[in-house]
């Protein structure tokens, strides 16, 4: 029964025209995914890489250097994979936070997810924890951040959407402000340049560890937001008018900032401050596809997933050092973000 | 008897803004509440809605207390009519309207074929089939109003409120807008509507209340229940209530202000012609 209507609401929105764009952006993400091998210091020429990839589903008779597989499967694979999932992880909580928030201006930081993240991590760093460590301290500093937010949002008697926003810019500064604070302590030729590229954000180390560690509630906040899209779509239209519509939007509110936080944390604790990511993508995909999360969260997913991996490769390959990611998915995302501004139908009223 | 209100208290916080209000809606009936601006049928609505505490007394559904159902509870037996507004995102009319089709289906659910149906039953039953692919943020805001109505019969509700439905909409689509509602009493559903002309009380409901500084006035039909003197006290202007013709004949009541300013030029400029010639 479940699955029947599954089916027929997935016919509603072919019959709409999004579904071949959903099939595209989908087979643009694997392209990416593919070529992506093949790029970096080490060359790997087309074919060689497709018999290695192919070399995994059937047996074959290896005409490759060992090193070649270690490059692609130890070094490559697990930053093409965190790409993807961190850039489709920001997109997502970055839709899902515009809609519930009736703004298109809203990132998946706005109640604090990085800043508390970025806080966590320097506190790691500065107690020379180990990877894993400070990993773990980015993840919890993010939930703690945003858990703060929404305990001092609920106190406030006004506009609970606004109460919301307010504390987490309010602890979104105070725990920049606790950055700032350790960098000032940290030991300046050792621990404040590891803080400092910490935060511009990268993948350069990431292993398969990390990718395992953040796939669980990378894939349980979206799953749980892709299985509420609907919702998504009536909490769009304004807090009042979604409960009288038969929405418990506490509760409803409270899942979306958890699934959002889940997200975010996760991704930052393994990248770093990645920004624009969460607010330039969810646009790009409703421009392409339309307002509606049933097929909005699907493209922002697929979207988000291939501009990360792009701007990765990017960062590998541009100059002889590695490019924060940071910095590369500002100088691109804010150029072309306005020129979709000026160019294009825009995305909302 | 759909809707029954029992010594209603409603307001912010410990603010009273409505005090002790008793009335009833059957079916098939057209209620209008009357009210100067911050009267509180706003909070009156909003606290029917589920939107709102009780501040005292009890709604009652068909006999059934309503204070403490979900939500989604209300929304299968309510439907609700905002003013006009404008949401941020240009989501497709269809969709908007299955918006309304939420109470009915399951939490991870979208809806169904099934639904899609029932939308487009409600958008034809408007006449508005042909705004079913149109964004909604890029119509008119009188076809926006009529795709809100639409929304609201796809949760199949036994009551509607609507609050102001044509605050903000033009002459004409005021019109269209109302014309609709005596068709949704026609589906057996109690309508309650606030409106802010007495005009459009007497030509579209069957019932009044008046409400004044959170109480009740009076209530009755509008012939005789809306008089000058209650208009006088609720909005604290002098009216006249006209009784006219159309040009098909039909009686309607229609409220002017006893005071014409335009009248008073007129006058005010004849008599400065005749000192001018006076002068001459």
């Amino acid at each position: 029964m479940e699955i029947n209507n599954l089916h027929k609401s997935a016919g509603v929105i072919e019959n709409r025209g999004a579904g071949w764009k959903i099939i595209i952006l989908l087979f643009t993400l694997i392209f990416i995914f593919i070529f992506s091998f093949a790029l970096g210091r080490y060359p790997v020429p087309p074919g060689q890489l497709l018999q290695v990839l192919a070399s995994q589903i059937i047996t074959m008779e290896p005409t490759w250097n060992v090193t070649v597989e270690t490059v692609i499967f130890q070094v490559r694979l697990p930053r093409i994979l965190a790409a993807i999932l961190v850039g489709a992880a920001l997109s997502t909580a970055g839709a899902a936070y515009q809609g519930m928030f009736k703004n298109p201006l809203v990132s998946p930081d706005i109640l604090g997810a990085s800043a508390g993240a970025g806080f966590g991590a320097a506190l790691g760093i500065y107690f020379s924890f180990s990877m894993v460590g400070i990993q773990l301290m980015a993840f919890v500093g993010g939930l703690l951040a945003v858990g703060l937010t929404y305990g001092i949002s609920i106190r406030i008697r006004h506009d609970p959407m606004l109460a919301l926003v307010l504390s987490g810019v309010m602890i979104g500064s105070l725990f920049t402000a606790a950055i700032s604070c350790i960098k000032y302590i940290a030991d300046p030729y050792d621990k404040l340049p590891a803080i400092t590229f910490w935060l511009m954000g990268s993948l350069a180390s990431i292993t398969s560890r990390d990718v395992y560690m953040v796939l669980i509630p990378i894939i349980l906040g979206g799953l749980l937001l892709y299985l509420l899209r609907w919702r998504l779509n009536v909490l769009a239209m304004g807090e009042e008018e979604a409960q009288v519509l038969g929405i418990n939007t506490r509760a409803m509110k409270t899942i979306v900032i958890i699934c959002c936080t889940l997200m975010t944390a996760a991704s930052v604790s393994i990248s770093g401050l990645i920004g624009w990511v969460g607010l330039v993508i969810p646009h790009l995909a409703r421009m392409i596809v339309g307002p509606n999360y049933q097929v909005l969260l699907p493209a922002s997913i697929l979207l988000g997933g291939a501009y990360l991996l792009l701007v990765d490769d990017l960062a590998r390959l541009i100059a002889s050092m590695e490019i924060p990611l940071g910095i590369l998915t500002a100088l691109i995302g804010v150029p072309f973000f306005l020129y979709l501004l000026l160019n294009s139908k825009w995305g909302w009223k | 008897m759909e809707l029954a209100i029992r010594n209603l208290s409603c307001g912010y916080g410990k603010r009273r803004v409505v005090d002790s209000i008793s009335l009833s809606i059957n079916a098939g009936e057209v209620i209008g509440l009357l009210g100067a601006n911050g009267c509180g049928k706003t909070t009156l609505i909003k606290t029917i809605l589920g939107l709102l505490p009780f501040l005292g007394g009890e709604v009652l559904l068909e006999g059934k207390n309503i204070q403490y159902w979900t939500s989604a509870q209300i929304a299968r037996v309510v439907g609700y009519i905002p003013q006009m507004h404008t949401p941020p995102f240009p989501f497709q009319v269809l969709d908007v309207v299955l918006m309304g089709r939420t109470a009915h289906i399951k939490p991870f659910a979208s809806p169904s074929l099934k639904d899609v149906k029932i939308a487009e039953q409600a958008l034809e039953m408007l006449d508005i089939t042909y705004l079913r692919d149109r964004i909604y943020t890029e119509i008119s805001g009188g076809e926006r109003q009529l795709v809100l109505i639409a929304r609201a019969l796809t949760q199949e509700p036994k009551i509607l409120i609507m609050d102001e439905p044509t605050a903000s909409l033009d002459f004409g689509n005021q019109i269209k807008v109302l014309s609709h509602v005596k068709q949704l009493a026609g589906l057996n559903i109690a309508v309650l509507m606030s409106c802010h002309f007495p005009e459009h009380a007497f030509l579209y409901t069957n019932r009044v209340v008046l409400l004044n500084e959170g109480r009740i006035l009076h209530s009755g039909t509008p012939d005789e229940t809306i008089t000058p003197e209650r208009l006088k006290k609720l909005y604290g202007v002098d009216v006249d209530i006209i009784t006219v013709k159309n040009r098909m004949n039909q009686e309607l009541q229609v409220c002017v202000p006893s005071r014409s300013l335009a009248a008073e030029d007129k006058y005010y400029q004849s008599m400065e012609r005749r000192n001018q010639y006076a002068l001459a």
